[in-house]
């Protein structure tokens, strides 16, 4: 589905990925971890189309399709979904409008009608149930004075409304409880399935403990410095980066 | 004019004769002695210039023009047919009750009957105490055609909207027109005013509209100004509005159309316990000129008085906004609040931001905040990465920064109206000129 090809990428005079590849197929699960610094975000907001960033070298495609030859908002269509390590407070913007008007532009281009008011109501509701959301939120300006959780919640949502192919979670368990944790987790859990694809970009091997990975990956000095399987990201979070850093250098 | 700004007299003021050829001519009725009176202080005084700080970034050249123009041909020029099926339609558009100033004549055929046991109508004369302390009220004073004095009654809800609609129309030759409304809501009453601004024709247009209004104890007040004239117009306007003790009024103005527009918003608080939010919208394209000027005058307290404005300026436009707060000796308990945000799309276009605060009282509580700024890229990127393309997610985030103040528009009714203008606004912004 993903495949990534010794993509280098750099802002201003700072290299940042070095020749990253990564391929990921349908029905996986990756979890991708690595310290402070190490270029996560950069990968997931080069995938979604950030132009922030300049890529210097390497290719990634969806599905055979060059990604650089797509905008953002082509991207969104085809089925990528990235969940803000930050979510953007945009206010003056209705939930709900944003909500109804991404999953419009998406069905526009499988060819289908917009979604009926009634049946997105229905929708958005039962979505924000199982999440534990107040509907309030649907009608407050897209993460306005929204709390850290409340925002990451709010991605879920849109994740969940969208039923992306390939879905990008950059941080969405940092600063959660474990009561939002949970919910959180049982929404990624609810879009598995064996035609989409899930990379969650965390920190802590918490999440995995909710949403079980195929594979673990640690990204170090700009490329994927050693992937395996979840009992990874558990030595990880015994050992710390360390050691990848020292096998990498060796 | 080239002779104007190479001779640069001291005073610039209208061909004195031709002045008070018109002046007689409309001096037929009442009341002559206040138009005399107010013509003898605008030839004295003449147009504001660049060199007054209130008129530094508005430059009334093209509109001394027009006016000269129009007293050179004034007494043998009939008045142009209306566009009625403009007036029809802002009429449609609201349940209101309308009086209609076309050119600035009332227009009884297309005004409602405003009088009721709860409204008096009556015309402006030598007795009606009116505002004539500055130029351009004096020009407007003695230039003007019909004068209304709208009077709600004591205690008196009046639930249904009053609109004024002032419509000007010229096809063949230069106009100007001059109307003024002295409203007066007594104690204990509340009314809803709209203040709507419309023209049509191709030749030149100057409107000069003086809206005086006095709140009684404990009366309140809800108004609305669109102002959505054709490019040919020019405008000054000025609404003062004096408040009594525990008055209260909630005003939000809308500026999208016209050349060259200046507002006046004067709100004097003179009693305790009064209440003032005011409000407004700006959008610039073009090469129109928009200037917002407001003053509140914080003689009494305690009073709150809150004002934000909001700017969209593109193309090669120019707006002003200049908040004047003045919370005289004495007035303790004074909360004076003034905002004023604009997002600049086009680096050809140009916004002059200003607040000013003058405090003189002890205990009083201020706050004021400007900012200028362009579409926030993060926000743009998040909607794009949400499937909005890029146009439409400028498109968004536009309409987010004006629907935020456009929502304090205290007349519920007209908030569809104003956003369907407000969408065919933008519709011209995406079209050329947005950066
Ligand atoms: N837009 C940017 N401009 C400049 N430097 C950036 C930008 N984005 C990221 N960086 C730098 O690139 C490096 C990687 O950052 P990031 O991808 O956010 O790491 P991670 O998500 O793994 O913590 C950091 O050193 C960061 O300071
Ligand atoms: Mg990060």
């Amino acid at each position: 589905m993903l495949d990534i090809t010794n993509l280098e990428v750099r802002t201003g005079d700072t290299d940042i990925l070095r020749g990253l590849s990564l391929s990921v197929k349908a029905g996986e699960v990756h979890a991708i971890m690595g310290p402070n610094g190490s270029g996560k975000s950069t990968l997931a907001q080069v995938i979604a189309g950030h132009d922030a960033y300049e890529v210097t070298g390497g290719s990634i495609t969806f599905n055979g399709n060059d990604l650089f030859d797509l905008e953002p908002e082509e991207r969104a269509r085809e089925g990528i979904f990235l969940g803000f390590q930050y979510p953007v407070e945009i206010p003056g913007v209705n939930n709900a409008y944003l909500l109804k008007a991404a999953m419009n532009a998406r069905r526009k281009h499988q060819g289908l009608p917009e979604i009926d008011a009634f049946e997105f109501l229905k929708l958005a509701r039962e979505k924000m149930a199982t999440l534990g959301m107040d509907p309030k939120f649907l009608n407050r300006g897209v993460n306005e004075g929204f709390s850290g959780g409340e925002k990451k919640r709010n991605e879920i949502l849109q994740m969940a409304m969208l039923e992306p192919r390939l879905a990008i979670l950059d941080e969405t368990d940092s600063g959660l409880d474990i009561d939002a944790m949970k919910a959180v987790a049982g929404g990624i859990n609810a879009l598995r399935s064996p035609d989409r694809a899930i990379i969650l970009i965390t920190h802590y091997q918490r999440l995995l403990e909710y949403v079980e990975p195929d594979f673990v990956h640690v990204l170090s000095e700009g490329r994927i410095a050693h992937s395996g399987d979840k009992s990874l990201a558990l030595k990880l979070e015994e050992q710390g980066y360390e050691w990848v850093r020292e096998a990498a250098s060796a | 004019m080239g002779s104007r700004s190479s001779q640069r007299m001291s005073v610039i003021s209208l061909q004195p004769d031709a002045l008070s050829r018109v002046v007689a001519s409309l001096s037929g009725e009442t009341p002559s002695e206040l138009r005399q009176r107010a013509m003898q202080q605008f030839i004295k005084r003449g147009f504001p210039t660049t060199r007054d700080e209130n008129w530094k970034y508005s430059d009334l050249s093209n509109i001394i023009d027009i006016s000269e123009r129009w007293l050179a041909q004034a007494d043998d020029a009939p008045l142009e047919a209306l566009d009625e099926t403009q007036i029809r339609e802002i009429q449609a558009s609201i349940d209101a009750t309308w009086l209609v100033f076309a050119n600035g004549h009332l227009h009884e055929e297309l005004s409602s009957a405003l009088t009721t046991a709860a409204i008096s109508v009556t015309t402006i004369d030598d007795a009606t105490d009116i505002s004539i302390d500055e130029p351009l009220a004096d020009l407007n004073a003695a230039l003007m055609t019909d004068g209304i004095v709208i009077r709600i009654g004591e205690n008196k809800r009046i639930e249904k909207p009053v609109g004024l609609l002032f419509v000007d129309r010229a096809a063949s030759r230069p106009l100007t027109s001059h109307a003024r409304v002295v409203v007066s809501l007594d104690s204990g009453s509340s009314a809803r005013f709209i203040e709507y601004h419309a023209s049509s024709g191709d030749a030149n247009h100057y409107s000069n509209v003086v809206i005086d209004v006095t709140l009684g104890n404990g009366a309140e007040l809800d108004y609305v100004r669109i102002q959505n004239r054709s490019r040919n117009h020019s405008q000054t306007q000025r609404l003062s509005v004096r408040l009594g003790k525990d008055s209260s009024i909630r005003h939000f103005g809308i500026d999208l159309g016209g050349v060259f527009t200046r507002n006046d918003l004067n709100i004097d608080i003179v009693a305790a316990g009064v209440s003032a939010e005011f409000n407004g919208l700006y959008i610039g394209s073009d090469k129109q000129h928009i200037d917002n000027h407001t003053r509140v005058d914080h003689r009494v307290g305690p009073a709150t008085s809150v004002q934000e404005y909001r700017g969209i300026i593109s193309g090669r436009s120019r707006c002003v906004w200049n908040g004047k707060a003045i919370v005289h000796k004495g007035a303790d308990g004074s909360d004076a609040t003034q905002a004023n945000h604009n997002l600049l799309l086009s680096k050809h276009s140009e916004i002059n931001a200003k607040p000013e605060l003058e405090i003189y009282a002890d205990e009083v509580k201020c706050a004021h905040g400007t900012t200028v700024g362009q579409l926030n890229d993060n926000a743009l990127f998040y909607l794009q990465t949400r499937g909005l393309d890029r146009q439409e997610a400028k498109r968004v985030l536009t309409r987010a920064f004006a629907t935020t103040v456009v929502e304090k528009s205290p007349i519920v009714e007209l908030r569809q109206l104003i956003a369907s203008q407000l969408e065919a606004r933008l519709d011209e912004l995406d079209d050329g000129d947005s950066a």
